[in-house]
C-alpha cells in the first residue's frame, strides 16, 4: 500500500507539475489584466489613481509572498469569507505578479521619447490617441521580453503556495519524499520539473532580447 | 517627500486593519452542515498511522477512519482537509473547516480558543533517536539537537521542561520534522509513539527507538468555541463507537492494538 | 461571535521579535554582499569567455534562475545528506541566498559590462591605461554604477525570499512569526504584524543601498 515505485513518483510529480502549470497561467493571465488596469491608473494625469496605484505596487513588492498569501489565507476567513488554499494561491499570485509587471510595463512606456508624446499633441490627438496609437505600440514592443523573463518568477512564485497547503509540485514533492524517505531523489525530480518549465520561458526572453537589442542598434 | 511615500502605505495597512474589526457573523455550524449535507473535516496528510498518503496520494490512517465515521453517522458527505500541525488552530478558528481530526492534543493555550470533544484515540508523545545515542531521561537531553514539529504538543511540553542547552529544531509540518530527523539533520526526533512506530516500520535509513516519553496527551477532535450542539452531536458519536467496537476496530487497523479502556 | 483583535503579544515576543529581524538582515547582508561578488566574478569570466570558467557560471545561473528557492533548500537541507553534505539549516539558508544572489548579479553585471562603449576602451588605451586599469576604471566601475539600481533591487528582492528558509527551521523573522502564531494562534494579527516589519525593512534596505550607491559607487575618482 505504501510502496512507491519511481513509476508512481514520477506520475504524481507529474499530476502536480500540471496544478502549479495552470496555477502559473491563470495567475499570470489574471494578473496581466489587473496590471493593465494599474498601469493606466499609474500614469494617468491625475493623482489620485496615481497615488493609490502606487501603493498597491509598494504593499506587494515590499512583502514577502509568503507573508501575503498567510494573511489572505488567514485574514479573508476572518471576514467570514471561505478561501481555499487554490483560491488563496490563485489570487495571491495574481495580486503580486500584478504589482511587478505594472512596474515593468510602466518603465517601458516612460523609456518611449517625450517627444513621441509631443509629436502626438501637435498631431491634435487625444490623451487616448496618443497611448493607442503611438507609445503603447513601441512601449509593446520593449515590454515583451521582460514580460516572458516575469513569467518565470511566476512559476517559481507557486512552489510558495505550498505552504498553504496547495498541492502543487513542491508539495506533492514534500509529501513524496516523506512516504518513500528518498528526499534526494524526489525534490531533485521536483527541481528538473521546474527547471522543463521554467527554462524555456528564459530561453526565449533572452532571445526576444537579443533581437530587441539588435533592431534598436542597427 | 520621500517619508510620505513610505508612511500612505502604512496608513492604508492601518486602515485595512481597521476595516477587518468588523464582527463575524457566526451562524450554528452543525445546522449548516446537515442543510449542506458536507462536513468539512481538516486531517493530517504526513502522520502516518493517523493520516499518510499512499500512492494514489490520497490520504489513509487511523484519523481519516474517525472522520468518515462521523460523517456516516451524521449522514453527510466528508470533505478531506489535509492540514499541518501548524495551520490546523487557525483552520478552524477561521471556519475554514468544522472539524479537526488531526491526532490533536488538548492543553490550556489551545482551549482558550477552540472547544474539545472527548477522547477519541491514545498518544504518547516522547523523544526517539538511534541506538548509538544512549539516554534515558529529559535532563540528558543537554546539549543533544531534537526536531520537533512547531506547536505540537510535545514541542510546547519540552519547550517547558527541557534543559537549556537542548536545542529544539522546529519544522513546519511533521513531513519536515521526520525527514529531517532521518537526514540526519538532527541527533533525535520528538513525535508520538505510534508515529515513531510507523516510520521506523517504513524507513530504512536511521533506526529510531523509544528513548523516553514525555507526556500521555490522547487525541480530542477540534471544534470551533461555543459550538454546544455539535459538540454534543460529536462526542455521542464518539460515545457510540466506544460501545459498540468501531473504534475499537479503527485502532486495531492502524496501532495493531486494542483502544485502552481508560480512554 | 465578535473576532477580538489582540496585538500584545508583540511585547511579549519582543526578544524573539528583535532576533527573527536580526536573523533576516544578516542573511541579507551576507547574502547580498557574497552574492554580489560572486556575480561579479561570474560577470568577468562570462565577458571576457575564461574558460572553462564561463561555461560552468553560464550552468549555474540558468540552474539557478529557474527552479524555485524552496526547492533549492529542500534539495540542499534534506537531499544533499544522503550524498553525505551535510549543514546545519543556518548554513544552508546562507548558502542558497548566496547562490541564487550570485546567480542573478552574474547576468545583472555581465549586462552592464557588455554595455561598455567601444570607444571609451580605445580611449583609454590611448591614454596609455594599463589592462587592469581599463578593466577596473572605464568597465567595471561604470558597469556597477549603471546596474546600481538593478542590484539594489535584486538584493531586496532576495531579503522578502528569505522568508521561505523558516521551512527548513531557520529562526528568522518569519520563523518568529510562525512560532508566536503557533503559541497564540493569532494567526492573523501575527502575519500581518511581521507583513508590516518586512515593508519597513525593505524600505530602509532599499534607501540604504541608494546611499551606498550615492557615495561609494557613482563618485567619480578624484582628478
Amino acid at each position: 500500500m505504501m510502496t512507491f515505485t519511481l513509476w508512481d513518483i514520477v506520475r504524481n510529480l507529474l499530476l502536480g507539475g500540471a496544478l502549479t502549470l495552470l496555477l502559473s497561467m491563470v495567475a499570470f493571465v489574471l494578473g496581466g489584466l489587473a496590471a493593465l488596469a494599474l498601469l493606466f491608473a499609474r500614469i494617468a494625469k491625475h493623482r489620485p489613481p496615481r497615488g493609490l496605484a502606487q501603493i498597491y505596487i509598494e504593499i506587494f513588492q515590499g512583502t514577502p509572498l509568503l507573508l501575503q498569501l498567510f494573511t489572505l489565507f488567514f485574514g479573508l476567513s476572518l471576514l467570514g469569507l471561505d478561501v481555499p488554499a487554490w483560491l488563496a494561491a490563485g489570487v495571491g499570485l495574481m495580486l503580486f505578479s500584478s504589482a511587478y509587471l505594472a512596474e515593468i510595463w510602466r518603465g517601458c512606456v516612460e523609456s518611449v521619447p517625450r517627444g513621441q508624446w509631443e509629436a502626438g499633441a501637435s498631431l491634435a490627438l487625444t490623451y487616448r490617441e496618443q497611448m493607442r496609437h503611438v507609445i503603447l505600440p513601441q512601449a509593446m514592443r520593449m515590454a515583451i521580453a521582460p514580460t516572458v523573463g516575469f513569467a518565470v518568477q511566476v512559476v517559481k512564485g507557486t512552489a510558495v503556495t505550498s505552504i498553504i497547503g496547495f498541492a502543487e509540485l513542491t508539495k506533492t514533492g514534500s509529501m513524496i519524499a516523506n512516504a518513500t524517505y528518498q528526499p534526494f531523489l524526489v525534490y531533485g525530480l521536483v527541481a528538473i520539473g521546474y527547471f522543463l518549465l521554467c527554462y524555456p520561458l528564459s530561453w526565449y526572453a533572452q532571445r526576444l532580447e537579443r533581437r530587441l537589442y539588435a533592431t534598436r542598434t542597427n | 517627500m520621500r517619508t510620505s511615500r513610505f508612511f500612505r502605505p502604512l496608513v492604508l495597512l492601518g486602515a485595512l486593519g481597521l476595516g477587518s474589526l468588523a464582527p463575524v457573523a457566526q451562524a450554528d455550524v452543525l445546522a449548516n452542515i446537515t442543510k449542506a449535507g458536507v462536513i468539512k473535516i481538516a486531517v493530517p496528510q504526513d502522520f502516518p498511522p493517523f493520516g499518510s498518503v499512499g500512492a494514489d496520494m490520497k490520504p489513509s490512517g487511523y484519523d481519516i477512519d474517525v472522520a468518515n465515521l462521523i460523517g456516516k453517522e451524521m449522514g453527510t458527505k466528508v470533505e478531506l482537509v489535509p492540514v499541518s500541525s501548524a495551520n490546523r488552530v487557525p483552520f478552524l478558528t477561521t471556519g475554514k473547516v468544522d472539524l479537526v481530526i488531526s491526532s490533536m492534543g488538548k492543553n490550556a493555550e489551545r482551549e482558550k480558543v477552540i472547544d474539545f470533544s472527548s477522547a477519541y484515540a491514545p498518544f504518547f508523545n516522547g523523544v526517539f533517536g538511534p541506538d548509538d545515542i544512549k539516554i534515558s531521561k529529559i535532563d540528558e537531553l543537554a546539549g543533544k539537537t531534537v526536531s520537533v514539529t512547531r506547536g505540537s504538543i510535545e514541542d510546547l511540553e519540552l519547550s517547558k521542561v527541557a534543559p537549556a542547552s537542548a536545542v529544539l529544531k522546529r519544522f513546519e509540518d511533521n513531513n519536515a520534522t521526520i525527514a529531517a530527523y532521518l537526514s540526519g539533520q538532527t541527533q533525535l526526533l520528538a513525535t508520538g509513539n505510534v508515529v515513531a512506530a510507523a516510520v521506523h516500520e517504513r524507513s530504512k535509513q536511521r533506526s529510531l527507538g523509544v528513548k523516553f516519553l514525555v507526556k500521555n496527551s490522547p487525541c480530542y477532535i477540534g471544534l470551533a468555541q461555543g459550538e454546544t450542539a455539535l459538540q454534543n452531536k460529536v462526542n455521542e458519536i464518539i460515545q457510540k463507537a466506544k460501545k459498540n467496537g468501531s473504534l475499537n476496530e479503527i485502532s486495531q487497523r492502524w496501532l495493531h492494538a486494542a483502544l485502552p479502556a481508560d480512554l | 461571535m465578535t473576532y477580538q483583535f489582540d496585538f500584545s503579544f508583540i511585547y511579549e515576543y519582543r526578544a524573539m521579535l528583535a532576533h527573527g529581524i536580526a536573523y533576516t538582515v544578516y542573511l541579507t547582508l551576507v547574502g547580498g554582499t557574497v552574492g554580489t561578488l560572486i556575480g561579479t566574478v561570474g560577470a568577468i569570466c562570462r565577458t571576457w569567455d575564461i574558460k572553462p570558467f564561463a561555461g560552468l557560471y553560464q550552468c549555474y545561473v540558468e540552474l539557478f534562475r529557474n527552479t524555485p528557492f524552496l526547492v533549492q533548500l529542500f534539495l540542499i537541507f534534506f537531499g544533499l545528506p544522503s550524498l553525505g553534505i551535510r549543514m546545519s539549516e543556518g548554513q544552508a539558508a546562507i548558502l542558497a541566498i548566496i547562490l541564487n544572489v550570485g546567480a542573478y548579479s552574474t547576468e545583472i553585471i555581465r549586462a552592464g559590462l557588455q554595455a561598455t562603449p567601444k570607444g571609451q576602451i580605445e580611449a583609454a588605451q590611448s591614454l596609455a591605461f594599463t589592462r587592469w586599469q581599463i578593466f577596473f576604471y572605464v568597465m567595471l566601475r561604470p558597469a556597477l554604477r549603471k546596474v546600481w539600481p538593478a542590484l539594489s533591487s535584486q538584493i531586496v528582492i532576495s531579503m522578502l525570499g528569505s522568508a521561505v528558509c523558516s521551512q527548513i527551521s531557520a529562526e528568522e523573522l518569519t520563523f518568529v512569526a510562525n512560532f508566536i502564531q503557533s503559541r497564540n494562534f493569532r494567526a492573523f494579527e501575527t502575519y500581518f504584524l511581521t507583513t508590516a516589519i518586512y515593508f519597513a525593512m525593505a524600505f530602509l534596505i532599499r534607501q540604504s543601498l541608494n546611499l551606498i550607491g550615492r557615495y561609494a559607487i557613482v563618485r567619480r575618482p578624484l582628478p
